[in-house]
């Protein structure tokens, strides 16, 4: 009597961008049937955007000499303004050289070093030694101390996706695209699968798994300006929440990336101020270097943001009708540097605005960038809550990047989760048994029937998707940004909790038969806004500035009280979460003094 | 992990290299092809200095034979050439008409004129070729005569053979080359613009001495 | 800024309603300043008909999702500018995929497909080591590599090519490419003739015609008449050793 498909396989990954797909050919190379889901072909998927590159402590060129796996452990931590773990950090930073290098046996064209006496933008001369040429170079990203970026041109992200792609065909490995999860199955204690919506057909999947991963990258979208493509709209993370059972980690820490182009919001990567551009205010002056005389506008990406809304409400922005915003130069790097090593700025600053950063300048503002927070696991990637969910990616909160993300470090945690937790996967799999009752498989199924055929009748309301959607989008943007206070944030959480209620009454304005866009957006609207609220909640609740989580209020940092992490669960018909805490793990770093940003700036008074 | 064995023979019983083989001789069949038409509109054009040239030009390649060598040679080069293209002109013809007309591209286009000029060549060259060999041996007031009555005819086969030529050297050196398009795709046009000038010219000129000949 | 009113001309097909017939729906849309195909179909979608399908995920000209034809021309829409047309614009989808609805096509299958049937991977027969350097390359190679692994599989120059809409098993100049991307790899260990295997016939490479629709349509702007000559004289000079 099922009106559905029932696929059975051992690990179901949900998603198919880098973690995702990493994740599946550990599993595979374990011997494992495994089916990854995707919204999109995995090519598609939101890592292929990534330019600027992967952080590893390889030590290749000339800048990175003496760079070790403890510097960039000690940047990682000094970056997550010591929000993560950091044992995590630490199997993190080890493993991270075999991953660039497996990379590179895999097929990707990484830049090489090419020896030489080179001078920098500001002056300075270096050189790349004969003994490390052909070996991967790296370039430099903010709140790093060494050079350790490691890229290929303009297009890090695109080549790894492509890689990693090209060996799960190899293996034979099934991949379903246009696949949506829209619900995980479980029965409380152990997770058994996912209900799928197919975006060909609009008809319901059922996958059962001894093991279920999601790796379903951020949730930019849930706010108004994101450099995050159109799909990332944290539907994985909502999968989890709606469990009741696993808690969602640090949602409140949420990363805008200094240079979005304004006004479409696509990204500017750092590489541009990595390889020597700068900001500049309205008067052309370059502002960076009088906040941050050390990193200038290299300092890591919460940092500069807050500094350039800082110089905004000095009167220094430049005014335009999307708002004030600064510029980023580059022209001094010249044609052949831009048109080379940049390309990919370039044309998207020809192609998005009819600019030419060659000879003109480029406006660029804070933009929504990443989501440090996610599905809450241990340092094996296990979910806490239920058995047999694993979360990896930008999705998960395994907790590498606290409360900021260093550039460079979340393309660099996709591949080594994939890695370490796709082998802890594969041995929970291989030691795991498939049993579940047809009746829990059938419920989630029928439930989210009912959801589709609620929608398509009409009967809970007929609430507009598109315009409650507009709303919270807005409500994030204008309530939950760079500087946070109380009020606003107070502010955030009713008019999200009237839109979440709001959510429950959705109708559709067209037939909603087939793959119809608009059931695709109402399904997944109402998950969006509890993410919404986690955000909001956590943040309000957090009384201290931390990392990309700045409060007005509490300008300081509060290891005193919270040093933890937050926990955010969503028990069935809730209508705000609840909120737990957990230490953080301090392993060998004692929390300190980043070397930047305004806590160092005010201890120098 | 990765194996590097070789996907199964596609084609069983066919020569794996039969598709290779084919596209040569288009290759060199083409080249010929051209050389040859571009040497033949020099040749042709030396009635511009005179009759007396165009004439001893004549006597001279009938002397040494080169015309009954050459003549087999290029209606052998012309059917092998006919015989590998024919497999390019598309049976679903309807939707490369209908796919052209959708995207407007410039080199797309060119191809169906490529395909609708050789038809034409086909036909007016034959009968071209089988008039020069009844009238045989060349001689410019014959020629003279013939281009008087006919000149249309010519102005036509000029048009479509220097059209197919040209675009037809350019498609070789596109899908073989090192040159670049804009590089070669001036060349040739410069070239092709050269030699109908001199066609016409020399079609202007054997009008005139046509007329005379009355 | 500007105060036109521009007319979209729409293909409508949805495969889940069969009895409904393949049509053309026109929109009206205000233009509003440096307006891509994206923001439009977007709006269009959220005012006034969010029935109609259509596929963005980048909206960057990164991630090759949104490739149809604009005009007749095959074009990624997040980076066409309204500005650029008048003010009828005609969408269509991309022809040769597999029409998913509307203007969304299945351009997903068609590459996996053809990187099964181009094998498109490195293909070697040493393990992969951690506990060693990298093997060392030339910057120039691995720039080299980088130049056709830009495609972004968008399908711009299948949907464009002639031979393409009229032979179903054409590999075409995105397939012909991705083989030109590991020739030129020295990580790859297949042979001439491997390769040859797998483009020298009319189903690879001595199927073009050279027409070249692909590298005039390719929104990356790769150099395909270089890569597809690449190939084909090294396949004519594989064929011809043996
Ligand atoms: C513009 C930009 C530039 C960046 N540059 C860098 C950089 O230079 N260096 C760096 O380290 N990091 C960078 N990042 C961050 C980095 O790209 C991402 O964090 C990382 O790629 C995330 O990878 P992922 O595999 O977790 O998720 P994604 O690549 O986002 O993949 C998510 C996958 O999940 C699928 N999916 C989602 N929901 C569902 C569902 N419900 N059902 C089924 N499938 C689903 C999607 O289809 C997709 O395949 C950048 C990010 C942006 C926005
Ligand atoms: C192979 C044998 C050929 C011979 C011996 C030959 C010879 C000649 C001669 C003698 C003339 C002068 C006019 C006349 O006497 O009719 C002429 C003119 C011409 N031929 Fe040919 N021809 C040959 C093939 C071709 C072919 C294949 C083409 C086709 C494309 C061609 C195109 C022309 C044209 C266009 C002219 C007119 C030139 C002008 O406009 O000045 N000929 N040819
Ligand atoms: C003097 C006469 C001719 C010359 C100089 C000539 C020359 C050429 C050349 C150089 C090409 C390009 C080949 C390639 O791209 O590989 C070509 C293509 C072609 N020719 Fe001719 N040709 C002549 C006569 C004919 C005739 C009589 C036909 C009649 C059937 C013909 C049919 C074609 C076709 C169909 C093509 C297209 C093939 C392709 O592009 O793949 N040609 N010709
Ligand atoms: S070669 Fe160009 S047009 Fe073709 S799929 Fe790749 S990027 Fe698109
Ligand atoms: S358009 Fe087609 S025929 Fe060849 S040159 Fe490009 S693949
Ligand atoms: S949406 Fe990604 S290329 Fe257009």
């Amino acid at each position: 009597m099922s009106n559905y498909q029932t696929h059975i396989t051992d690990v179901l990954i949900i998603g198919a961008g880098l973690a995702g797909e990493r994740a599946a050919i550990e599993a595979s190379s374990h011997g494992l049937d495994s089916i990854i889901l995707s919204l999109v072909p995995p090519r598609r998927s939101h890592s292929t955007a990534a330019q600027g590159g992967m952080q590893a402590s390889l030590a290749n060129c000339a800048m990175g000499k003496g760079d070790s796996t403890d510097i960039h452990f000690a940047d990682t931590v000094k970056g997550s303004d010591w929000g993560c773990e950091q044992d995590v950090a630490r199997l993190f930073c080890e493993t991270v050289p075999i991953a660039v290098r497996q990379m590179a046996y895999w097929g990707v064209p990484w830049s090489r070093v090419v020896a030489g006496k080179k001078t920098l933008p500001n002056g300075q001369e270096i050189e790349d030694t004969k003994d490390k040429e052909g070996l991967i170079t790296g370039r430099n990203f903010g709140g790093t101390a060494k050079w350790r970026t490691c890229y290929t041109a303009d297009g890090t992200g695109h080549t790894m996706q492509y890689t990693i792609d090209s060996i799960v065909i190899s293996l034979g490995i099934t991949v379903h695209d246009r696949m949506e999860a829209i619900s995980l199955i479980h029965d409380g204690e152990k997770c058994l699968g996912a209900v799928a919506r197919c975006l060909r057909t609009g008809k319901l999947n059922v996958y059962i798994a001894k093991a279920t991963v999601i790796a379903t990258g951020g949730y930019g979208r849930l706010y108004d300006a994101s450099t995050n493509a159109i799909i990332c709209e944290g539907t994985g993370m909502a999968l989890a929440l709606d469990t009741g059972q696993v808690p969602l980690g640090n949602m409140e820490a949420v990363q805008f990336h200094p240079t979005g182009m304004v006004p479409v919001w696509i990204l500017i990567t750092e590489g541009a101020r990595g390889d020597g551009g700068y900001l500049l205010d309205k008067n052309q002056h370059r502002f960076m270097p009088d906040y941050e005389p050390v990193k200038k506008d290299l300092a890591s990406r919460d940092v500069v943001s807050r500094r350039m809304i800082e110089h905004f409400r000095k009167g220094f922005g430049v005014d335009s009708p999307y708002g004030p915003h600064m510029w980023l130069d580059i022209r001094h790097l010249g044609a052949k540097h831009i048109d080379t090593n940049l390309r990919e700025i370039a044309n998207i600053c020809r192609n998005f605005a009819g600019i030419d950063p060659i000879k003109d300048l480029i406006p660029v503002r804070p933009t929504q960038h990443y989501s440090m927070g996610g599905v809450r696991i241990n340092s094996e990637g296990f979910a806490y809550g239920l058995k047999g969910l694993f979360a990896v990616g930008e999705a998960s909160c395994w907790d590498l990047h606290g409360f900021n993300r260093l550039g460079g470090n979340s393309l660099a945690e996709t591949v080594v989760m994939g890695m370490i937790v796709g082998k802890k996967i594969a041995e929970y799999a291989l030691g795991a048994t498939l049993e579940y009752t047809s009746d829990v498989v059938e419920d989630a199924a029928k439930q989210q029937q009912e959801r589709i055929d609620g929608l398509i009748s009409g009967r809970h309301g007929r609430e507009d998707v598109f315009q409650v959607r507009r709303e919270m989008e807005e409500t994030l943007m204008d309530y939950v940004g760079i500087f946070r206070t109380g009020p606003a944030l107070q502010t955030a959480v009713d008019k999200l909790q009237v839109l979440h209620e709001r959510a429950q009454h959705l109708g559709l304005r067209s037939s909603g038969v087939g793959a119809n866009p608009e059931v695709t957006a109402a399904l997944r609207l109402p998950g969006m806004i509890r993410l919404a609220l986690c955000i909001s909640y956590g943040a309000l609740q957090r009384t201290e500035s931390r990392g990309s989580h700045a409060r007005e209020d509490f300008p300081k940092r509060d290891d005193a009280n919270w040093l933890k992490r937050t926990l955010a669960y969503w028990p069935e018909g809730a209508v705000l979460p609840e909120l737990k805490y957990e230490p953080v793990t301090i392993t060998e770093l004692p929390p300190g003094d980043r070397g930047y940003g305004e806590s160092s700036a005010s201890s120098k008074k | 992990m990765l194996d590097t064995g070789i996907s199964p023979q596609r084609s069983m019983g066919r020569n794996p290299r039969i598709d290779l083989y084919l596209d040569l001789a288009q290759l060199i069949s083409g080249f010929l092809l051209v050389g040859f038409l571009w040497t033949h509109m020099v040749f042709v054009a030396t009635i511009i200095i005179g009759a007396d040239t165009f004439n001893s030009l004549a006597q001279f390649l009938d002397d040494y034979y080169l015309s009954y060598v050459g003549i087999p040679f290029i209606g052998l080069v012309a059917l092998i050439h006919v015989i590998v293209v024919v497999r390019r002109i598309p049976n679903r013809y309807q939707d490369y008409w209908r796919h052209a007309r959708t995207i407007m591209h410039f080199d797309t286009w060119t191809w169906i004129f490529q395909v609708v000029t050789a038809l034409g060549i086909a036909i007016l060259a034959s009968i071209h070729v089988f008039a020069v060999i009844m009238g045989w041996p060349i001689d410019a007031d014959t020629s003279a005569a013939r281009m008087h009555a006919f000149w249309w005819f010519y102005l036509v086969l000029l048009i479509l053979g220097e059209y197919h030529a040209g675009f037809g050297i350019y498609r070789q050196f596109v899908k073989w080359g090192w040159i670049k398009r804009k590089t070669i795709g001036f060349a040739l046009k410069s070239i092709t613009v050269i030699i109908v000038a001199l066609g016409l010219a020399a079609l202007w000129v054997f009008v005139q001495l046509g007329g005379a000949l009355r | 800024m500007s105060n036109r009113t521009l007319t979209f001309s729409v293909f409508r097909y949805n495969p889940a309603t069969p009895e409904i017939k393949p049509c053309m729906q026109s929109y009206q849309l205000k233009e509003a300043g440096g307006m891509t195909m994206f923001v439009a179909l977007t709006k269009i979608r959220e005012e006034q008909d969010p029935s109609l399908m259509f596929d963005f995920v980048c909206r960057a000209s990164i991630c090759g999702s949104c490739a149809m034809l604009i005009n007749g021309k095959p074009r990624l829409a997040c980076k066409t500018l309204t500005r650029d047309y008048g003010t009828k614009i005609t969408l269509m989808p991309l022809p040769v995929f597999k029409l998913i609805g509307d203007l969304s096509v299945d351009t997903g299958t068609w590459f996996r497909r053809l990187s099964v049937k181009t094998r498109a991977w490195v293909h070697t027969k040493k393990e992969f080591d951690p506990t060693v350097l990298e093997e060392r390359m030339d910057n120039a190679t691995a720039l080299e590599i980088y130049e056709p692994e830009r495609c972004i599989e968008c399908g711009c120059c299948i949907a464009g090519c002639a031979t393409a809409n009229i032979r179903e098993d054409f590999l075409g100049a995105a397939g012909l490419n991705r083989v030109a991307r590991f020739m030129v790899d020295p990580r790859d260990e297949r042979s001439e003739q491997e390769y040859f295997e797998i483009v020298g016939s009319d189903e690879g490479v001595f199927g073009c015609y050279g027409l070249m629709a692909c590298e005039d349509n390719c929104p990356t702007k790769l150099p395909l008449q270089y890569q597809l000559a690449f190939v084909r004289r090294k396949m004519a000079v594989a064929g011809l050793k043996r």
